[in-house]
């Protein structure tokens, strides 16, 4: 019981104006900077929570004042409309991404939240996805184009080349767990994609990228087994990838939210993930909040009201406003 | 990046050069809570033998660091070969701007091992899991240890009065680093619930 007790009584200050505001009860609204903020929404696993997160988080900033445009780039199974209560919309991406429409404004859809804007996925896009690397790249480019102050970018399951270039594209990735073996396995699985991805787009050399590409691999020839004997290796063959590579895992900072934690214990997982990524990629995970588990949560979808505007006194509730007001004053 | 072996003893166990005692204890709790053969932050990222080898670097480094001289020893040995302790600032990277964007701290929980609410109880479980005797604390705090055990074993009747009582807590609070507002607080919340019943 503690840990819903230690949720709400270390509502930051910004966190229990947020709270506040959207139970309006006259907090004003707190515009931040004009600097616009890219999240990508991701971890590997379905069912942990990235859309719920997304769309809940998408709304407390918009509460807050900023314009928000929630992007599901859950390519295949697209259903953030739904965690927002709207029927599925008549436009999506696949109507920029097969030309019906000349701009990506043009397939936004407002939601009943001001400020806040949905554009929805493309089952299309599935198919497309690997093979039409410059479609994919024009849509990256249009959406971090669009004229808003935040946009969050809800990913699906699964580590392909898309799903980890929609992750990269962002200002911060954030990797949502839960406190489980097969989330975590899969989480680990999807950093290690993207951090290997983002190391081979920092290097000039193709025998360094083949280098990488092999190293995915833990049964490798060359014997690599961790990201730090793989900087060892690439010395070897270029001194110059090598040091990029090292200052790209200085700058790599993923982000980490742990949904449906149930104890104390659970919360200090999202600690030892961070060492434990500390220790294995040599990156600095930032632990940026966790969600109790709360039946209000599952509630709140089967009536396909949002969390927060339909329950915002409920502990998960509070717990998202806390993260969206850390991510707010991150601006 | 730097493999296990490259890794100072205090990079080993995430603490600052200046760590204090309690702080390394406190990390080495961590660390073996991490790191465990069990553990599932370290479930299919390392092998096995990786993890034998990150904790015996644990607990190797726990002992020097915890041993004044050895800990004294090894920061002579080791910087003077390095160039000086490592600092907080040197392991961030370069070039702050993109760095600001995605740092974002933990919010709404700093990592204490308990988090109450405070009772007599729960204060020597936060003691005995730091592994710090009440003789320690009885004199880092200059409080009678009869008092100190009374506290703990909630023995209120042999408790001074409430001001001498707040300022005890306070002290204790602070020496185990726990917020004293709150131990004060919820302390006395059930020592009058107690006294109720």
């Amino acid at each position: 019981m503690w840990v819903f007790a230690k949720c709400k009584a270390c509502l930051p200050q910004a966190g229990t104006k947020l709270v506040a505001y959207i139970r309006g009860i006259g907090v004003g609204q707190t515009q931040t900077s004009n600097r616009k903020m890219i999240w990508t929404i991701g971890g590997g696993k379905g069912g942990s929570g990235k859309s719920f997160i997304t769309a809940n988080i998408g709304i407390c900033l918009a509460k807050l004042g900023d314009r928000v445009v929630l992007v599901d780039a859950d390519l295949g199974g697209a259903n953030l409309h739904t965690f927002l209560g709207i029927s599925p919309p008549a436009f999506s991406l696949s109507d920029f991404i097969k030309k019906r429409v000349p701009h990506l404004r043009e397939v936004l859809i407002p939601t009943a939240v001001p400020n806040l804007q949905l554009l929805t996925g493309a089952q299309d896009l599935l198919n497309a996805a690997d093979s039409k690397n410059v479609q994919k790249k024009k849509l990256i480019r249009s959406i971090q184009s669009l004229d808003s102050h935040t946009i969050l970018v809800d990913l699906g399951a699964g580590n392909s080349l898309s799903v980890l270039d929609f992750f990269l594209m962002s200002d911060g990735g954030i990797l949502v767990v839960t406190p489980e073996p097969t989330s975590i396995e899969n989480t680990y699985r999807f950093l290690k994609s993207a951090f290997y991805r983002r190391l081979r787009q920092s290097v000039s050399s193709s025998s360094v990228k083949d280098l990488i590409d092999s190293a995915m691999d833990r049964k490798n020839e060359m014997g690599i087994q961790n990201p730090h004997d793989l900087i060892k290796a690439v010395k070897r063959v270029d001194e110059g990838d090598a040091q990029r590579m090292i200052d790209e895992t200085k700058i790599f900072h993923p982000n980490l939210i742990l949904n449906q934690v149930r104890s104390k214990k659970d919360i200090e997982i999202g600690f030892s993930i961070r060492s434990a990524c500390l220790k294995y990629f040599g990156i600095h995970l930032h632990y940026l909040g966790y969600v109790v588990y709360d039946q209000e949560v599952n509630n709140s979808i089967r009536r396909r009201r949002p969390l927060v505007l339909e329950n915002p006194r409920s502990r998960a509730a509070q717990c998202v406003m806390e993260i969206a007001s850390k991510l707010a004053n991150s601006h | 990046m730097k493999s296990i072996k490259d890794q100072t003893y205090y990079e080993i166990l995430e603490v600052s050069p200046t760590a204090t005692a309690k702080e390394i204890l406190r990390a080495y709790e961590h660390a073996k809570e991490t790191f465990h053969a069990d553990s599932m932050a370290v479930y299919s990222l390392f092998s096995e033998e990786e993890v034998e080898e990150i904790q015996k670097a644990i607990e190797e480094a726990f002992r020097v660091l915890m041993d004044e001289a050895l800990r004294r020893s090894y920061d002579q040995s080791h910087f003077q070969t390095v160039g000086g302790p490592p600092t907080e600032k040197s392991s961030e990277p370069p070039g702050g701007s993109k760095e600001k964007k995605t740092s974002l701290s933990f919010t709404g929980l700093s990592f204490n091992i308990e988090d109450g609410p405070y009772s007599g109880k729960t204060l020597r479980r936060v003691r005995e899991r730091m592994g710090i005797e009440l003789q320690t604390i009885s004199k880092e705090t200059k409080i009678n240890i009869k008092i100190l055990e009374s506290i703990e074993e909630e023995v209120f009747e042999k408790l001074p009065t409430l001001v001498y009582l707040k300022g005890f807590l306070k002290s204790y609070a602070r020496s185990l680093g726990l917020d004293p507002q709150k131990v004060i607080e919820e302390y006395i919340h059930s020592m009058e619930e107690s006294k109720k019943e």
